[in-house]
């Protein structure tokens, strides 16, 4: 009649699923702030190997790492769905993902068709894997929120990301002939940013942004149909691609709509929030809507005109906006996780969350990544000022990198150092 | 009424009232803060009061089973009053960085929660309590007092 398991406390799953996947994300955004320093503006050049690389760090290596952590944990809460053997499955995805990430920036770098060849065995066994698991211990939920149903429609639209990815890795590979290759990366790039990075953030967010911040509901065509309406023009486009591709014009304006009218949404309720205290998270929260906002403007504008030259400044705000919804979502869950573990295992000198990671610290870290994205906007005027960038954006990821580390350091301590009170008639369920 | 329509109300009234409480100790007033403290705090324990005494018995008594979800949330229920009381002596000392700190943990903590009653826990109740018995114990419950 119900599954107990969407209850039990046992689906918190352990700190080292959720940490490692971070740290590694973390990483790759290292190696992305160094990558930024060699490739430099050549980024802005979309046909380059730059552009690709660093596409590839930012959206595979960055948010995918952080994205299927932060999932390991919200699925049981928000979803009530429950992955078993968490850490294995962790470990093994770790492993996949960084071999495959590694493969393929590598294979764009020196053109060689056995690196896409062994990219495509690590990335599409690790994605279509979790991925798959995920969609489908989320079909089989008898009740659906607007946010386990959003994610149903991003894991999707992953599915669909990594089986084009695949088909352009293989052509890569030499070993798929290629004809719609394309057609199918802009399909790829579409379903990536629209359909797996958006969607996921839009429907992680509808509960989240009302449970950190006390914020009336999303309006209902927002949250029940935003995620339906971008997935079904994301497919109507693919069948467009296929069949009909005059009839892309019509799905393509629709998906940079959506998307900006949830960003106005949310920044109206962040302002309608009865918690008025503004830390840290409440200015990456606005700079990451008003990136998405302003860049589908920008992407709606150069759709329409042809101006291409707008198009490096609508990524990077995208970037911005990806970039700052995951940091505030990362301050709230980082400190939380480790008291929250720590706390229900029943240590007597829990640290605070304030304690893991003070306000101030976010604070800091929120003015090094706005200065960032600033840089990166002014680096295609002054390229010079993309040296900026690439020293903030690293030293943003080693920030970040750090506090994930240090709070795993500090529960650790805690483990080993502090006493556990006897939880007497709860020890049966913890 | 259904218990979830009844319920869900609860959870957001009482976090009206811990958001007007952290407001105020952010603004350093403290005798108006511990007044809307013990507003918030007697709110919230009255409403695990209904769900330990009178809603959970009326689940469990339907599936037979005492040691599922309900005995989990009686568990968090634990956590949550944990924290009440530690930030209860945050108030106390005047040590707004502890009450905030606090604060943070206990909003988390109190919205996952709520999350998996409103979703999960009340749809169940609703399902599985016959129609009639339903409207006793949603009486039972406005009756209830701290």
């Amino acid at each position: 009649m119900f599954d107990q398991n969407g209850l039990s406390l046992d689906q918190a799953p352990p700190v080292q699923v959720v940490f490692g996947l971070f740290l590694m994300g973390s990483l790759f955004g290292i190696i992305a702030g160094l990558s930024l320093f060699y490739y430099r503006t050549d980024i802005y050049d979309f046909s380059s190997t730059a552009a690709i690389v660093m596409t590839h760090l930012l959206a595979l290596g960055v948010m995918m790492s952080f994205m299927l952590g932060a999932l390991f944990q919200m699925l049981p809460v928000i979803a009530g769905v429950v992955l078993e053997a968490p850490l294995p499955k962790a470990n093994i995805i770790r492993f996949l993902l960084f071999s495959g990430v590694t493969t393929l920036l590598l294979g764009f770098v020196y053109h060689a068709p056995f690196l896409f060849l062994f990219a495509s065995v690590f990335l599409g066994s690790a994605l279509l894997y979790i991925g798959g698991i995920m969609l489908i211990r989320l079909r089989k939920l008898s009740h659906h929120s607007a946010s386990s149903k959003g994610m149903l429609f991003a894991l999707s639209s992953l599915c669909i990301l990594v089986l084009l990815g695949l088909y352009l890795a293989l052509t890569h590979a030499q070993l798929a002939v290629g004809d719609y290759f394309l057609q199918a990366r802009k399909l790829h790039y579409n379903f990536g940013l629209f359909g797996w990075m958006g969607l996921l953030i839009a429907s992680i967010s509808f509960q989240t942004v009302e449970m950190f911040y006390v914020t009336p509901a999303y309006p209902k065509i927002i949250s029940h149909y935003l995620p339906m309406g971008t997935f079904l023009a994301l497919l109507a486009m693919a069948f467009a691609t296929v069949f009909s591709p005059a009839m892309i014009a019509l799905f393509q304006p629709l998906l940079y709509i959506g998307l900006a009218l949830y960003g106005l949404i949310t920044l109206l309720r962040l302002s309608q929030r009865k918690r008025p205290l503004a830390d840290a998270t409440i200015w990456f929260w606005r700079t990451g809507m008003g990136s998405l906002v302003l860049s589908m403007l920008l992407l709606l504008v150069a759709y329409f005109t042809e101006a291409d030259a707008l198009l490096p400044s609508g990524a990077v705000l995208f970037l911005s906006f990806a970039l700052s919804v995951l940091f505030a979502m990362l301050y709230k869950i980082i400190p939380f996780l480790t008291w929250f573990h720590l706390n229900s295992q029943g240590y007597l000198t829990t640290p605070m969350m304030h304690e893991i990671i003070h306000p101030k610290t976010a604070k800091k870290h929120f003015f090094i990544h706005f200065a960032m994205v600033v840089s990166l906007l002014l680096s295609q005027t002054a390229s010079w000022i993309i040296f900026a960038a690439a020293a903030l954006m690293l030293l943003s990821f080693i920030w970040i990198g750090y506090q994930i580390w240090h709070a795993h350091k500090l529960y650790r301590h805690t483990q080993e150092n502090s006493e556990k009170f006897d939880m007497g008639m709860m020890e049966g369920v913890s | 009424m259904i218990v979830s329509q009844y319920m869900t109300p609860e959870h957001r009234a009482c976090d009206t009232l811990f958001a007007r409480a952290e407001n105020l100790v952010a603004g350093g007033d403290w005798e108006q803060a511990e007044e809307a403290y013990m507003v918030f705090a007697n709110d919230i324990l009255l409403h695990f009061k209904k769900e330990e005494e009178t809603l959970f018995p009326a689940f469990e008594k339907q599936t037979g089973n005492q040691q599922g979800p309900t005995q989990v949330m009686r568990f968090e229920h634990e956590q949550v009053k944990g924290l009440i009381g530690k930030m209860a002596g945050a108030i106390e000392e005047k040590d707004k960085d502890a009450y905030l700190s606090l604060a943070e943990s206990m909003m988390i903590l109190l919205q996952q929660h709520n999350m998996k009653e409103e979703q999960m826990l009340y749809a169940m109740c609703d399902r599985v309590i016959p129609h009639a018995d339903r409207e006793v114990l949603l009486e039972t419950m406005k009756q209830e007092k701290l």
